[in-house]
């Protein structure tokens, strides 16, 4: 990485923590109190060794006639210390828990409300999953690594702080020695570390290269078998396999390092503090209890240093969970709809498109000054291979999607002066690519119209060809369904899509025909729902069946992305072009 | 998990060493405490310096003995772990890509890919850390129970105390959380649900204009996960500062007790300082080994999955060596063959039969879900047929050693799939000793020379992973080529022309009669267009074979193939196309 590389990415780095840090700003307060509880319950529970040496001491000058009286109030002292120490500590992370809690809560629905605000473009280009995990993982790390480190950070420094102090206070040559072991042992350890990091990166790495070669594999197994490749994939497999388990080797070896270097320095401090602190006790330079105090600090010691020394980790993914949250979160929103907006009492149907250019990237023009004008009632179909951009349409329309230029209005009306629920509400849409959340069928039906009753439903669906196929479930209505549920086809879920846009009644339809993933029987009923939803209605349909084609007003001809030709089937046939190439292609004799 | 420790025994003497190396260094440890008693007791009380110099310097050894078991023990510990890991890794890959096509089924791609990688490495993570800290604890408790009992006996009962307030605690808090956590994982999956939902239906919600009762839902679902998080935080927050006070507790105990006992004997001033450490060396042990149970429980969910793999019994038994002689001319021949899905009460395929003769096409054509693309998977013995016989070249396809059969087969699937690598190792990658004319042809023929020639290294070019950066027409092209390179007796092209324009699809059909003038052509197809001209086309509906015929036979004959056509064809060319049929057929029977 070069020195402008990682100014860069620290710069980026600072941006996204103090984007964090406003985030938090409302748990101010609490988290405040939370870190002034840490610090108390730190310095109550320093206490508790020197105590305890006390005890010893007192004993050991009053022997062999134990001073009761004084060893027992020491002993209510160390129990009321460390009671009270464990009270604040619990108080602190009650705290925590709700902040934290509040806090994912908050996010997630953030997350949630701009993925509404977020145009549609956005999961054009983007996995559902990358948003997913957003959501799942990176708040996940953000509000556990956020809580964790405001108690690590607190708790570590008062302890680090006031252990010092203390072991000043008893012996200033046997905390010298501490001083010098235990800082040496971080430093050894953080280099380990940094080996071990660039292990777990190159691990990491591997493992990314592994995984494609296994997607690979397993996506193309048929190929694999049909062309007897298995020993080979598995020699290829074998390389990848060993480069990774040599790199996961190493990465394990020096992270476990860590553990008996920190040990040998550990334990080198406590030799030399007992043996120094005893030659010390003999001279009489400092009592007995106090080496055992001591004894019990330096253990304490070692903790807060490691632990502020991992905070550097827990710190880089709190920063990556937060950049990849605010980054989402910081996406450009859709353009807000026009104020004041103008709304049709009565559709009629009337479309026109004016001019319109429209590209989904911006150097690549896919529809190119295009103007129709489609008149009440009309069936409109979009054809042309597949990949050639029918969906565009569509897109446009349902304002998915804004033109470049030109404009589209309905009876008249531009529909980008229009709210885009409204102009989307005058539509009803089927697609191919159905949709169903998990719940009953009922609420499915009645996703389009809220206010429906159980009849209007149970007429939408016995028109649609499907009420006979929903009373059939074993609890009809109430069953429930969802996008994966296998209890009904393909096909059905295309039919109860047709009586949910038949439920919400929309004056203008948009249908996509569904190619091959339904029998010849569903099809049929599918067809004859079809022409009752189109009926009376301006629509427009993603055809594939000629039938279809020849019984529509206007044929709009797609090709590589732009509407090639418009007209209806015998104007298209005798202008000899494209659609007549695909025509004719189709049953071409010879 | 414990299934999978089988794959620990290659590595057995190294995990002798790992527990040796692992005792040396609880047991040298655990001395310092003992030796520290030693000091008070014989140094400081007497006051003789050169006691104390000489317990220094045996601590010193012991420490360095201790670090150097601590170093044996790690690194032992990540070498099996890893070792472990990368057979584990292997044999699930071993087995997924020789599994046939049928058992592959029951698991999606995406869910044996995580099988293979994060599973495995979930297990080798837990692997490791049962071989560091779940095996050192044990060997803490046990020798810290020792040595205590050694140190100061007259104390030992605070050993039971300390125990038992720790496992109560312990157990205590688990009762109180563990009911919920099912609970809490259900929440999270519905959050995520809503979510993904909230995804995929993006178009639908819109349309609806439904954004208002989507949030309603959420919000009602993050409220109780929330409720219940906080619930689940506030008892398992319980346990930092219960531990803290049992610790400090146990070793006032010590302490106190120890006093008490000054006046009995005045080494309990060293020893029970000693005590003190090896009680708490004692609790710790017990707080580790309750973590197993947190840990476990997610990795055993991560064995379960591998071991599901793996147990996958390969329900298709092959020959070592074809026994028999294949036919030197090619034929494909069913004999009234059954197939139906194990555990599936409808017959997928219903007693077909048909012959395919050298030099002729035979197409399969019906609905989804008649069974053509089964039926043609059956050749390469994909899928197992559950009853009647399929002979490859006049022999029993059970009768074949599995790649004698393969190499007469050039398969080419629905989907165009190709390897990252180059257009080269793609088109020969079922025949690598292929010469570069001979994948100059396959290229020609499958008209994917055009767009090859056009790229900037030519067959060099690169291809990436999946094919993703060429089209899909022109990796439906490449995947053609690849079978014809292979130069094969038997052709089997599933469906694979649909996703070619017609054009494309004439001309590959028509350049195609090159190479299969001697082999056998089996073809599924959706369009009418390029099934007409073939020797025989079988008519397949929900698994019977409902016509068998040429193109112009058929239409007079076979009513789903009417259907069919007539789907596919204007109202006044189904009349002439059905005319011209009727008019052929009454020719030919004059004849």
């Amino acid at each position: 990485m070069s020195k402008t590389e990682r100014a860069a990415k620290n710069k980026s780095m600072w941006q996204s923590f103090k984007v964090f840090l406003k985030s938090i700003k409302g748990y101010r307060i609490p988290i405040t109190i939370a870190v002034i509880l840490t610090i108390g319950s730190a310095i109550l529970g320093l206490f508790i060794p020197k105590i305890l040496g006390d005890m010893t001491t007192i004993a050991v000058n009053s022997y062999p006639e134990l001073d009761w009286p004084a060893l027992g109030s020491k002993a209510i002292l160390a129990i009321a210390l460390f009671c009270g120490s464990a009270a604040l500590n619990y108080a602190q992370a009650f705290i925590l828990a709700v902040v934290s809690a509040k806090y994912t809560k908050e996010m997630r629905e953030r997350i949630l409300d701009k993925i509404f605000r977020l145009p549609i473009s956005y999961f054009d280009k983007h996995q559902y999953g990358d948003t997913l995990s957003r959501m799942s993982n990176d708040v996940d790390v953000l509000t556990t690594s956020m809580s964790q480190e405001i108690a690590d950070v607190s708790l570590s420094l008062t302890t680090l702080i006031g252990v010092m102090i203390i072991m000043l206070t008893i012996s200033v040559p046997l905390s010298l020695i501490v001083f010098l072991v235990v800082p040496i042992s971080v430093v050894v350890v953080a280099r380990i570390m940094h080996y071990a990091q660039k292990f777990f990166r190159e691990q990491q790495s591997t493992l990314g290269v592994l995984n494609s070669e296994i997607e690979e594999d397993y996506a193309g197994s048929i190929v694999i078998k049909s062309n007897s490749y298995e020993d080979d994939a598995l020699v290829e497999f074998d390389k990848i396999n060993e480069k990774l388990t040599n790199v996961a080797r190493k990465a394990q070896v020096f992270s476990s390092l860590s553990f008996p270097v920190t040990h040998i320095f550990t334990n080198l401090g406590y030799v030399g503090v007992c043996a120094l602190g005893g030659i010390f006790v003999v001279q009489g330079q400092i009592s007995i209890g106090d080496i055992q105090a001591f004894i019990q600090y330096v253990s304490r010691f070692n903790r807060p240093i490691t632990e502020i020394a991992s905070t550097t980790s827990t710190l880089q993914s709190l920063l990556a969970a937060s950049e990849r949250i605010f980054e989402f979160l910081n996406e450009p929103e859709e353009e807000p709809d026009a104020e004041p907006a103008k709304t049709i009492d009565k559709v009629k149907g009337e479309v026109e498109f004016h001019h319109v250019n429209f590209g989904y990237l911006p150097d690549t023009p896919i529809i190119r000054d295009f103007s129709v004008k489609i008149k009440p009632g009309m069936k409109v179909a979009i054809v042309g291979p597949t990949g050639a951009g029918k969906t565009t349409i569509i897109n446009l329309l349902m304002r998915f999607y804004e033109p470049d230029s030109g404009y589209i209005t309905v009876d008249g009306i531009p529909t980008r002066e229009m709210k885009r629920a409204d102009v989307r509400k005058m539509f009803g849409m089927v697609l191919q690519d159905t949709w169903l959340f998990s719940g009953t069928v009922e609420e499915n039906l009645r996703y389009g119209s809220l206010s429906a009753s159980l009849d209007d439903i149970k007429k939408a669906a016995k028109a649609s060809n499907v009420n006979h196929i929903i009373e059939a479930l074993p609890k009809g209505y109430r069953s429930m369904i969802s996008e994966d549920s296998d209890n009904i086809s393909a096909g059905e879920k295309q039919l109860i899509t047709i009586a949910r846009a038949m439920v919400a009644n929309p004056p203008m339809m948009i249908l996509d025909e569904a190619t091959s993933n339904v029998d010849t029987r569903t099809e049929q009923l599918i067809q004859e729902s079809f022409e009752k939803l189109t009926a009376g209605r301006t629509s427009f349909v993603i055809a594939h069946r000629l039938s279809t084609i020849r019984n529509s007003d206007l044929i709009l001809v797609m090709r590589d992305g732009a509407v090639v030709e418009q007209g209806n089937h015998d104007e298209l046939l005798k202008l000899g072009g494209f659609y007549a190439e695909l025509y004719n292609s189709q049953f071409a004799e010879g | 998990m414990l299934k999978l420790f089988r794959f620990l025994r290659p590595y057995w003497w190294q995990v002798v060493i790992l527990v040796l190396a692992t005792a040396l260094q609880v047991y040298t440890v655990l001395r310092l405490p003992a030796l520290m008693a030693d000091i008070i007791n014989n140094g400081i009380v007497p006051g003789d310096n050169n006691f104390i110099w000489m317990a220094g310097f045996k601590m010193i050894g012991l420490a360095i003995i201790s670090a150097i078991g601590s170093l044996i023990s790690s690194y032992f510990a990540a070498r099996i772990g890893t070792s472990y890991a990368r057979d584990i890794r292997r044999a699930v890959f071993e087995k997924v890509i020789n599994l046939n096509l049928l058992d592959l089924k029951e698991f999606s791609t995406a869910s044996l890919l995580t099988r293979t990688t994060n599973d495995v490495t979930q297990v080798q993570m837990v692997t490791i850390m049962l071989l560091s800290i779940m095996l050192r604890a044990p060997l803490f408790l046990v020798i810290s129970v020792i040595m205590a009992i050694q140190t100061a006996p007259d104390m030992s009962w605070i050993i039971i105390v300390g125990a038992v307030a720790i496992i109560g605690s312990a157990i205590m808090i688990m009762a109180l959380v563990m009911p919920k956590f099912k609970i809490f994982q259900e929440l999270i999956d519905k959050v995520t649900l809503v979510t993904r939902e909230n995804l995929t239906g993006l178009r639908v919600v819109r349309a609806f204009d439904n954004e208002k009762v989507e949030k309603k839902k959420f919000v009602k679902n993050n409220d109780a996960l929330t409720k219940l998080l906080i619930y689940i935080d506030k008892v398992l927050e319980l346990q930092n500062p219960m531990v803290n006070i049992i610790f400090n507790g146990t070793t006032l105990l010590c302490f106190w007790v120890g006093i008490t006992l000054l006046s009995k004997d005045f080494a309990y001033l060293g020893n029970m300082t000693a005590f003190a450490q090896y009680v708490t060396h004692v609790m710790m042990s017990f707080l580790m080994m309750s973590l197993i149970f947190v840990t476990l429980p997610r990795a055993n969910v991560s064995a379960h999955r591998i071991n599901n793999v793996l147990a996958t019994k390969e329900k298709i038994n092959w020959r070592d060596k074809t026994n028999g002689v294949p036919d030197k001319t090619p034929s494909v021949e069913f004999k009234n063959v059954d197939f139906y899905y194990p555990e599936a009460s409808e017959k997928v395929l219903n007693d077909i039969s048909f012959k395919a003769e050298a030099g002729q096409t035979t197409a399969f054509i019906g609905s989804t879900g008649s069974g053509k693309s089964t039926l043609i998977n059956l050749v390469p013995r994909f899928y197992e047929a559950t009853s009647g016989e399929i002979l490859v070249n006049g022999l029993s396809v059970k009768e074949y050693d599995k790649k004698d059969l393969i190499k007469r087969i050039g398969f080419v699937p629905q989907r165009g799939m190709l390897f990252a690598g180059s257009v080269k190792s793609n088109i020969k990658f079922g025949a690598p000793n292929a010469s570069d004319e001979q994948m100059h042809k396959a290229a020609r023929i499958a008209q994917a020379e055009n767009f090859i020639e056009r790229l900037p290294q030519k067959y060099n070019s690169h291809i990436a992973q999946g094919g993703s950066n060429v089209s899909g027409g022109q990796k439906q092209r490449l995947s053609i080529a690849r079978a014809i390179c292979k130069n094969p007796e038997i052709f089997i092209f599933d469906d694979a022309f649909s996703a070619l324009d017609m054009k494309t699809d004439a001309r590959l059909r028509e350049a195609l009669k090159d190479v299969t003038e001697s082999a056998v052509v089996l073809i599924v197809a959706q369009r009418v267009s390029t099934i007409k001209d073939a020797d025989q086309i079988v008519v397949l509906n929900n698994g019977h074979v409902v016509g068998k015929g040429k193109h112009l036979e058929l239409l007079n004959d076979c009513s789903i193939y009417q259907e069919i056509v007539k789907s596919q064809l204007s109202d006044k060319e189904y009349s002439a196309e059905l005319k011209l049929a009727a008019k052929t057929v009454k020719r030919r029977a004059n004849e």
